[in-house]
């Protein structure tokens, strides 16, 4: 009996050992930057003590992530996992609401190939000189200036499928490709809506002249190819017939800042007609506040951008959930706030002079994109499936996005170029395929990145190890039940979590990929452990229900070693929980219930013995 | 396809500007090629028209309507 204890306790010892050195998924971020989140309810003052204590104490400069964050409270200091350590045991803790890295995920060094340098990176600012670009915080908050230090995507040639554009004063340096307007079907593509000009400027606005606003890829070429009327409404047939204008006239990205209406074949047919001809198709994801993209931007090859507001959350106008594969600026300027929206040169429709406009919308974040696919297009990667690993790969990680507000998460460009460059991008097969075979078919969806997919298999794997130690002692045959048992206390059916019916309420999929310990908060989607279900409590249940029934009684023991596993593993790893939250307390409760599992199982699989 | 539906005309702020209508139930829908009389914020209407399924737009707020005709509400 000695033995068995001593055997089980050397499990978790080692399973934390393993973990402490494990490097899954949830450990390949890297960061140079810490948010710090100070509670709502904290005076403006006593934020001031704090944050000069912060910069007395650990010799860093705290600012503001952006002009909007003085409301939230959001601070970002330069530092690496020794500073966040201290940070979070200091007493400042006790006033924020989260201390937490700003990840920047990377492939990593092994799969890089030779660097190219097409140009040196200069020493001076990078920041241009035009006037009114210190308003455009949307370019800040995606690195466009670092990324500019290698390319501003010269050579690269983005369609622009919208209202039009108008040559306004602030695109003038701007290169253009012949378009076309299929709306009145003629070859000048002239914008009467404002909105396509708009659009255009985002991605390529003349940069560093002197004048007006910033683009992105100022150095790329755009495609005029006028779908839509003055009204801002167009056809399928229209938009699809541009798609493959754009593919047969040698453009590599088409961004589609529109959507709605129903599915359609001839659309489809013509993204898949592009994507053939290594096009990078973006889409927004849609402006109705729902679960799902609207179309173009759920079809497959097209990549879904969400909106993001000044402060990094979700516009609350965006779409989210299935089809949406990235976020990116879309501004919010509810409550006439114009300094929330994206300020471009564009036209006034109503006499069709040049002004400068803060919009918001889902059509404002897919042009930040294809402005980053241009430069990454311009970076030397051609396939639209490698554009799209480098875009996913280098964004923002956004932890706990258990509704898909932010896809694969937050565009970088700076991150994106950067990777573009490091050479050869392994898009994973095994992704492609469910992509590709999920999207023959628009109906269903999988977020690959909503799963932590190490913790899970850590989590199964430790369940079965200590039903094994079990069965050592108290011989059991295996069975059907008790392996059901463990996946159901361990990890669940986790790969359901990311499987999205379009147009469908996604809480059932959560409930079924969740495990016992999970439950409690599978459908608020919230990554933290309700205490409640994250305990002895369900397994103690079960067994109490159970122990007298043949089969039942497998499946108690089964999921009592299940639960054990994951809250051992989710206590070394990702102790987050709800009220307890994720330091100590939370890490002993785990521990200790964990611990109480392992003896209730042992218990229960005793009684059994003698009742043979 | 022919639909008929009740609610408030709202202008959404999105690109240079959007008309729609918010029904009582909370759906909003997106006026296609609103007639000026129907292009007031705040106007209780009864609006007949057309779901076009083949129109896509910038505002992306909803199934986009085709105003036939309309009555407003007292």
């Amino acid at each position: 009996m000695r033995k068995l204890v001593i055997l089980g306790l050397l499990f978790f010892v080692g399973l934390g050992w393993s973990i402490a050195t494990f490097q899954g998924l949830a450990a390949q971020g890297t960061y140079d930057r810490i948010v710090i989140d100070f509670r709502e309810e904290v005076g403006s003052a006593q934020i001031e003590t704090q944050v000069r204590a912060i910069a007395n104490q650990f010799k860093v400069r705290p600012s503001l992530n952006s002009q909007f964050s003085e409301a939230d409270h959001l601070y970002i200091v330069e530092g690496d996992k020794t500073l966040l350590k201290s940070l979070r045991r200091s007493d400042i803790a006790k006033y924020t609401e989260y201390i937490e890295p700003d990840y920047v995920y990377s492939i990593p060094e092994s799969q890089t190939k030779e660097i190219r340098k097409e140009s040196q990176p200069s020493a001076t600012s990078q920041a241009p000189n035009d006037p009114l670009y210190s308003q455009q915080w949307n370019l800040h908050s995606i690195g466009v200036e670092a990324s500019w230090q290698e390319t501003k995507g010269g050579g690269a040639t983005v369609a622009v499928i919208d209202t039009g554009i108008s040559q306004v004063p602030d695109l003038k340096e701007t290169k253009f490709a012949e378009g076309y307007d299929f709306v009145n079907d003629q070859i000048d593509a002239s914008d009467d809506n404002g909105h396509g000009t708009h659009v255009a400027g985002t991605i390529a606005q003349s940069t560093n002249n002197g004048f007006g606003v910033a683009g992105i890829a100022y150095e790329a070429t755009l495609m005029p190819l006028k779908v839509l009327s003055a009204g801002g409404g167009g056809t399928v047939a229209d938009i699809a017939e541009a798609i493959r204008f754009a593919a047969d006239h040698g453009a590599d990205v088409v961004n589609m800042s529109l959507g709605g209406g129903g599915e359609s074949m001839v659309m489809q047919e013509a993204i898949d007609y592009a994507h053939k001809k290594d096009v990078v198709v973006i889409g927004a994801a849609g402006n109705s506040a729902q679960n799902s993209a609207s179309y173009p931007a759920r079809y497959p090859h097209v990549i879904g951008v969400a909106a993001l507001d000044a402060s990094g959350q979700k516009a609350p106008y965006s779409n989210f959930g299935a089809g949406v594969n990235l976020s990116a600026p879309g501004g919010s300027t509810a409550g006439d706030n114009e300094a929330g929206g994206i300020l471009q040169n564009t036209i006034d429709p109503s006499t069709g002079e040049s002004i400068f406009a803060a919009y918001q919308g889902t059509s404002m974040a897919a042009p930040h994109v294809a402005g980053v696919a241009a430069l990454v297009k311009a970076s030397g990667v051609k396939d639209p499936d490698e554009v799209a690993a480098v875009l996913a790969q280098s964004a923002r990680k956004v932890q706990d996005d258990g509704l898909n507000h932010f896809g694969a998460g937050k565009l970088d460009a700076a991150a994106a170029v950067k990777l573009a460059l490091k050479g050869k991008i392994t898009f994973n097969d095994f992704f492609r395929w469910l992509r590709d075979n999920g999207y023959l078919n628009p109906r269903f969806w999988i977020d690959g990145g909503v799963i932590a997919l190490g913790p899970k298999l850590l989590m199964m794997l430790g369940s079965y190890l200590l039903a094994f130690f079990l069965r050592n002692y108290f011989p059991f045959t295996w069975s059907w039940s008790m392996a059901s048992g463990l996946v159901a206390g361990s990890s669940g059916l986790f790969f359901l979590k990311g499987f999205y019916l379009f147009d469908a309420p996604q809480f059932p999929m959560r409930l079924l990929g969740s495990s016992l310990p999970e439950l409690g908060s599978a459908i608020q989607a919230s990554g933290a452990l309700n205490p409640l279900t994250a305990s002895v409590l369900i397994p103690l249940g079960l067994v109490v229900l159970l122990l007298g029934h043949a089969q039942g009684k497998w499946f108690a023991i089964g999921s009592t070693l299940g639960v054990s596993a994951c809250l051992a593993v989710s206590a070394a790893i990702d102790p987050q929980m709800l009220w307890l939250g994720d330091g100590t307390i939370a890490r002993l409760f785990l521990i200790v219930n964990a611990l109480l599992c392992f003896g209730l199982a042992r218990l229960a699989s005793k009684s059994q013995e003698r009742m043979v | 396809m022919s639909i008929t539906v009740k609610g408030t005309i709202d202008r959404k702020g999105f690109g240079t500007g959007t008309w729609a209508i918010e029904t009582e139930q909370g759906d909003t829908y997106e006026l296609h090629k609103p007639p000026s009389d129907l292009q007031k914020a705040g106007l209780k209407v009864k609006v007949e028209g057309n779901l076009r399924e083949d129109v896509m737009t910038i505002a992306m707020i909803g199934p986009v309507l085709e105003v036939k005709k309309f009555e407003v509400i007292k």
